[in-house]
């Protein structure tokens, strides 16, 4: 998989992969609030917070990677941060009203299943960002 | 040279054995190579011509005089091309175009009463076709020829009892006696015996091959035709 | 002198013999005929080790030693050569213990295992061609599977002039195209009937007719295998769609998976609120 994503010869190390995909899908998983009318109005902040979560869980999952290989790991670490940090949210959104526990934590889950997963598959493990030739 | 692999002159007859075919004919001695040729062919085209076209003893024996005097013409070596066959399937070919021209020219009445079967020789079972009639006249030949050859050298070369346990090994019809058998019957260690059978062996497999060499027309065909034997 | 057929028989074998004596082998008996002569198995008497024998109808120009330059586990490799007392070349070379590939295939082996037979014949060829050396006579009777599954490739620089017909390429003049040639059509032989048209399509296009539509050398063939076996797109077939998109999520099915995961997981909720 690697020499595909990167066709034009630039390969990432892990902990890159973990943080631009984990901005990426977090940034994802936050626009998807608009299908919420009533969080709508809030989407900027939401979709902010969702990409900091997920280049957070990106970051450990990334140097998680490095040190341990295995895809099966790597996908159960990176759920139970991003279950983690879900939670961390979805109780601060919990003191303004109502709780949203579900909506924020399980598609959260997910998301971090993926983000393990891809650090696990993607990347190099030393922390040079190189060229290949 | 050492005597043992030196092969000498075979008599008089053909002292240009060691030539090919073609070098033969070219060189001016087409006499030669006709007699060559004529002394490993005689027999198998005549039980070719008996077996292919049906004809009694007396009839295959005149068309078999027939070809080997005017089918050879001169010009029959050299349109011969060793690219095309071997020599032998050149000949066999011949045979078949001048049997069948004289087949359909002659309204030949059938000699009433003198069918003559040859019974000395009829070794070929029915069932092979002439070709492969020829082709096994044509070894077995070959081999009559070498060992007269192999014969005669040892005489030459006063190796009469290496070619007597050969005799006695290799040419034996039905069992074959074992090497301590022979050891004892003719007085000499049993390694001799095993000596002599691979001396004889090997002089017999450089007289096929000269033989061969006179009617095939280089080394390919040498090869070829080795491989065949 | 009349030669019964026994007999006649009995000479045209002995003579084709090989004598041995002044050498180090004892002849044991014939094994099969190549391509250049006969081969036997003989046993070394200095070594104590069964050897064998190929004797040759005649003498190729310095075949023995190009051969013998040759050091790979899939080339057999050239102890001696020599020349027996009646005249004829042999060379004595280590003795396969297994099968040919032709009957080998009888037992039906897997598509892995097969493709690592093709890969392991690719690699003799790749290294001999690297060395100048063209093969020009490979057929499954030429290659030889030993009891550990060790790959040889036997009968080196045959012209294939009564060579097997499937097995030979239309061009006259035989090169290293020739011979990537018959790695197709041997890649073809093994293929088991409903074969991945993938790997067909590798094996028709370095059977093509014309030697420059061929791949280019052999290691283009292995790499297109290779890209094959990692479900990667290969050069040789120009896939459809369809096959284009099962290829993809097979290779990447557990992604799929967790994408399909999340997108469940928001409808799920989503349906869940709203009722």
């Amino acid at each position: 998989m690697n020499a595909e994503f990167y066709g034009r010869g630039y390969t990432m190390n892990k902990i890159g992969v973990g943080l631009l995909f984990g901005l990426i899908l977090g940034a994802f998983d936050g626009a998807t609030a608009w299908f919420y009318p009533e969080a709508r109005p809030m989407l900027t902040s939401i979709m902010i917070g969702s990409s900091i979560k997920g280049m957070i869980v990106g970051l450990f999952s990334g140097w998680f990677a490095r040190k341990v290989q295995s895809t099966a790991w790597g996908i159960v670490v990176g759920s139970a941060l991003a279950l983690l940090f879900a939670f961390l949210v979805a109780a601060m959104d919990a003191t303004k009203g109502k709780p949203h526990y579900l909506e924020i934590m399980l598609p959260g889950f997910v998301v971090g299943a993926i983000i393990g997963f891809l650090t696990q598959r993607i990347g190099t493990r030393d922390l040079a960002n190189r060229r290949t030739l | 040279m050492d005597a043992d692999t030196a092969i000498g002159g075979h008599g008089d007859h053909f002292p240009s054995t060691h030539l090919s075919l073609l070098e033969a004919t070219t060189s001016g001695l087409s006499s030669e190579a006709l007699d060559r040729v004529i002394t490993i062919y005689w027999k198998p085209v005549y039980r070719f011509i008996r077996l292919k076209f049906h004809k009694n003893n007396e009839d295959a024996k005149d068309l078999t005089q027939g070809f080997f005097a005017t089918a050879l013409e001169r010009d029959f070596f050299t349109r011969f091309d060793p690219e095309k066959a071997s020599f032998r399937t050149y000949l066999r070919m011949a045979v078949e175009r001048f049997a069948a021209n004289q087949h359909a020219a002659a309204n030949r009445q059938k000699r009433g009463g003198d069918t003559e079967f040859e019974t000395v020789g009829e070794q070929a079972v029915p069932a092979d076709s002439p070709e492969q009639v020829f082709e096994r006249e044509w070894q077995r030949q070959l081999f009559c020829l070498a060992l007269d050859d192999l014969r005669a050298h040892s005489e030459e070369c006063g190796k009469q009892l290496q070619f007597r346990i050969f005799q006695a090994y290799d040419l034996a019809e039905g069992e074959r006696p074992s090497y301590a058998e022979l050891a004892d019957q003719h007085g000499v260690p049993e390694s001799s015996v095993t000596n002599y059978l691979a001396w004889a062996r090997r002089m017999l497999r450089g007289f096929v091959t000269e033989r061969i060499r006179g009617t095939t027309a280089g080394r390919r065909e040498l090869r070829d035709e080795m491989r065949r034997v | 002198m009349n030669l019964s057929d026994s007999t006649l028989d009995h000479l045209r074998r002995v003579v084709a013999l090989p004598d041995l004596s002044g050498t180090r082998y004892e002849l044991e008996c014939e094994i099969g005929r190549g391509g250049m002569g006969v081969v036997y198995a003989a046993r070394d008497r200095v070594l104590d080790r069964r050897v064998a024998l190929k004797v040759l109808d005649f003498t190729p120009a310095g075949e023995a030693q190009l051969i013998a330059a040759l050091e790979h586990p899939a080339i057999v490799p050239v102890y001696e050569a020599g020349t027996l007392p009646d005249g004829r070349e042999f060379y004595a070379m280590k003795l396969i213990r297994g099968a040919r590939l032709d009957h080998y295939v009888a037992g039906q082996p897997t598509l892995a295992e097969r493709l690592r037979l093709i890969w392991r014949v690719g690699e003799a060829l790749a290294y001999a061609h690297s060395h100048g050396i063209i093969h020009r006579d490979l057929k499954p009777q030429n290659v030889m599977v030993g009891e550990f599954g060790e790959v040889y490739l036997m009968d080196w620089g045959v012209n294939a002039i009564a060579g097997t017909p499937a097995f030979r390429a239309p061009e006259v003049l035989l090169d290293q195209r020739s011979d990537i040639y018959a790695l197709g059509a041997l890649l073809r032989f093994l293929l088991p009937e409903p074969n991945p048209p993938a790997l067909g399509a590798i094996a028709d296009k370095a059977m093509s007719a014309d030697p420059a539509a061929r791949y280019p050398e052999v290691p283009a063939v292995l790499a297109d295998m290779e890209r094959f076996e990692q479900g990667l797109a290969i050069e040789a077939w120009p896939e459809p769609l369809w096959h284009r998109l099962r290829r993809f999520a097979s290779r990447n099915a557990l992604l799929l998976w967790l994408l399909a995961a999340y997108t469940f997981a928001k409808f799920l909720i989503f349906f869940l609120r709203k009722f």
